[in-house]
């Protein structure tokens, strides 16, 4: 008989969900094949297994290991397609998410893998910087800075060496896309940063991937390697090599010109701009860095047009985003959608509603740095000129929900202590704006609160704003501005 | 140091030793003795400085930068608590203290600090499944304070039999 195929996530939260138990436990039954697959990104419903069927993908969901019988029997499963959770998303850069097997070159291109770059190959340099132009894209990593404007300044620039850097550092809490696509989708990112060196004229590549994620560096190391072997990077006598690096726990890392410093060895300290790395970046020499997900949205632009980009989307944010949902909500997971979804459509459609028991509270966008929206204020479009009006920053598209055993004092000491400790220390307004923050809501929790030290307090995130090298920086304390308005006249700060 | 310590630092710089035009990478090369050696002892921060041909001002300022090099040993086992905002909205500060609680009878139990590091990480990346709570390299989701006497035997002990 031959054995029934099945696929099992091999993602790192998946494994944490308990798909490594199951592998474990059916690692030796001759009944069926085990084929590791990235995930879906709906973690809620993992350790989640599929099983081909005449109507397509089959799934079952929180699997156990004695669920297996009814598994290979084909009873109780739920077509994929009629999964709502992912009926409801518009999946390009994730479009392979549970799908292929994250290492298996041949699969990426039996996808469509690779025809963004052959794109790009019949494209001169300018012609590439002008599909991006017309795509509208915007770096993904939370400045949101438009991806052609940088591209044609590296082009532009005579230098016998550039260089390109993805920036796989991804420090806000609540984010985890950048992790999914390493792991999951290896060679979109790789065909992405060949796109962008064709177009800058840049030989040589970096990945810069943070300390605490071995397992994607492990699949990125694994798939550059593959690629070489496959004579990839040398295709059409353009020679390209890649190496992936890793970071050693610094947040500011995730700044660019703090990642430069860093991939060079040195303490990760923000650098004043101009010159832009685009001009002078790593050694001294025209670089681009970009995010990861900047990175993998590139092969379908190339691939379909900058036209089909730009249609999708709103004004001034194109294209689609990957959300990333966590928190108190029932669904927690990864979501791709077109810009100007708002915020309680998201929640509502995905987020499945509150954990049992919880009560809504605040909603955090945008990490650490980012903004939180109380329930009144959640219809908010997620695109990024809405959040920039508010005073927000969509960031790497990190949203958690927080109910009412969440104290916002707590909270406010956490990003404050959060920022103390990451602070690189270049800025006095940061370095030393920061202990003192932390001290007065620490004396605030402490139930030593009044008006003048909200006043400090206030002053403190002024004080940043204009001074700091490091914009996010700036952010910190203001963003979180109108909850200590009402802290300086709540009797009970812990509320 | 130990003269272990002492031969194994060695051998590492020496794989370290940049080749011009190549410029010295002192994160690089702490992040490598790390790797071999567990932790970085500031003991060696002038032979590496040498190597490299660097000042040791400079391998101090990098090694003193970056939260995840270590100038002490850990424990056997080292387990971190996420406390990155998805954690800490599902009680993640409960899950540390479970873990403190269980692994902490008796404060200042040498042999105790010697099998366990307990930490807390800013983010795991894990954020669907949180808390989170990561034992040596293996990842937990969706960790409950009652959960983690079995967590940490049965982790502990996973380690034993494939070690």
């Amino acid at each position: 008989m031959t054995p029934t195929r099945l696929y099992l996530s091999n993602d790192t939260s998946s494994r944490a969900a308990g798909a490594d138990k199951l592998a474990d436990a059916w690692r030796d039954r001759s009944e069926i094949q085990l084929i590791h697959t990235s995930s879906r990104g709906a973690f809620f419903l993992e350790p989640m297994v599929e099983r081909d069927t005449a109507g397509g993908r089959e799934a079952w969901f929180n699997v156990l290991p004695n669920d297996l019988p009814r598994i290979v029997a084909g009873v109780g499963g739920t077509k994929v397609a009629e999964i709502p959770y992912l009926q409801q998303q518009t999946r390009f850069t994730f479009a392979n998410f549970g799908i292929t097997e994250p290492l298996a070159l041949d699969e990426y291109q039996s996808r469509g893998g690779f025809k963004g770059l052959a794109a790009a190959q019949s494209l001169s340099p300018d012609a590439i910087v002008d599909v991006l132009r017309l795509s509208g894209l915007r770096g993904r990593g939370g400045a949101a800075f438009p991806v052609w404007k940088k591209w044609q300044v590296a082009q532009q620039t005579e230098s016998e060496q550039k260089y390109v850097v993805a920036n796989a550092d991804e420090g806000d809490a609540g984010t985890y896309s950048d992790r999914m696509m390493m792991e999951g989708d290896p060679f979109r990112l790789i065909e992405g940063m060949m796109i962008c060196a064709r177009a800058i004229g840049a030989t040589r590549g970096y990945l810069y991937c943070r300390y605490e994620y071995p397992a994607a560096a492990r699949a990125m190391q694994f798939a550059i390697q593959k690629a070489r072997e496959a004579d990839l990077f040398d295709c059409d006598d353009y020679p390209f090599d890649l190496e992936v690096v890793t970071g050693a726990g610094s947040y500011v890392c995730g700044e660019e010109t703090a990642l430069l410093e860093s991939l060079e060895g040195r303490r990760g300290v923000v650098l004043a701009k101009p010159p832009y790395p685009a001009v002078s970046g790593l050694y001294g020499k025209p670089t681009i860095v970009s995010n990861v997900l900047t990175f993998a949205t590139l092969p379908n632009i190339l691939a379909n047009g900058g036209a089909w980009h730009a249609s999708l989307g709103t004004e001034g944010s194109r294209g689609t985003m990957a959300l990333q949902i966590g928190g108190r909500v029932k669904q927690p997971g990864l979501v791709e959608v077109p810009f100007g979804l708002t915020l309680r459509d998201v929640l509502d459609r995905f987020g499945g509603g509150m954990a049992p028991g919880a009560r809504l509270k605040a909603v955090q966008v945008g990490g650490p740095l980012g903004s939180l929206f109380p329930e009144s204020q959640l219809d908010i479009p997620i695109c990024y000129d809405a959040f920039a009006g508010a005073g927000a920053i969509l960031g790497h598209g990190g949203i958690v929900v927080y109910d009412d055993d969440t104290s916002m004092v707590d909270l406010a000491r956490h990003f404050m202590a959060f920022t103390a400790d990451e602070s690189c220390g270049k800025c006095t307004p940061c370095r030393v704006g920061s202990v003192r923050g932390r001290e007065i809501l620490e004396r605030i929790q402490m139930g030593q609160g009044d008006l003048e030290k909200i006043e400090w307090f206030e002053e403190i995130g002024h004080g940043t704003q204009p001074h700091g090298f490091f914009s996010r920086l700036e952010t910190s304390p203001s963003s979180h501005h109108d909850h200590f308005d009402s802290l300086a006249t709540c009797p009970d700060p812990s509320q | 140091m130990t003269t272990g310590h002492n031969s194994k630092l060695t051998d590492v710089l020496e794989r370290c030793r940049p080749v011009p035009p190549a410029s010295p990478n002192i994160l690089k090369t702490l992040l490598a003795v790390q790797s071999a050696l567990g932790h970085i002892p500031t003991s060696g921060i002038l032979q590496i400085a040498q190597v490299l041909g660097v000042t040791d001002a400079q391998v101090a300022g990098v090694l003193s930068y970056y939260s995840d090099l270590r100038t002490q040993p850990t424990g056997r086992h080292l387990i971190r608590a996420c406390m990155g905002e998805s954690c800490m909205a599902n009680h993640s500060a409960r899950v540390l203290r479970a873990i403190q609680d269980h692994l902490c009878p008796a404060a200042g139990d040498a042999s105790q600090a010697e099998r366990f590091t307990v930490e807390t990480m800013s983010c795991a990346g894990n954020c669907a499944l949180s808390p989170t709570v990561m034992i040596d390299e293996h990842l937990c989701g969706r960790v409950t304070p009652s959960d983690v006497p079995s967590l940490l035997e049965a982790q502990v002990l996973r380690r034993k039999t494939e070690g």
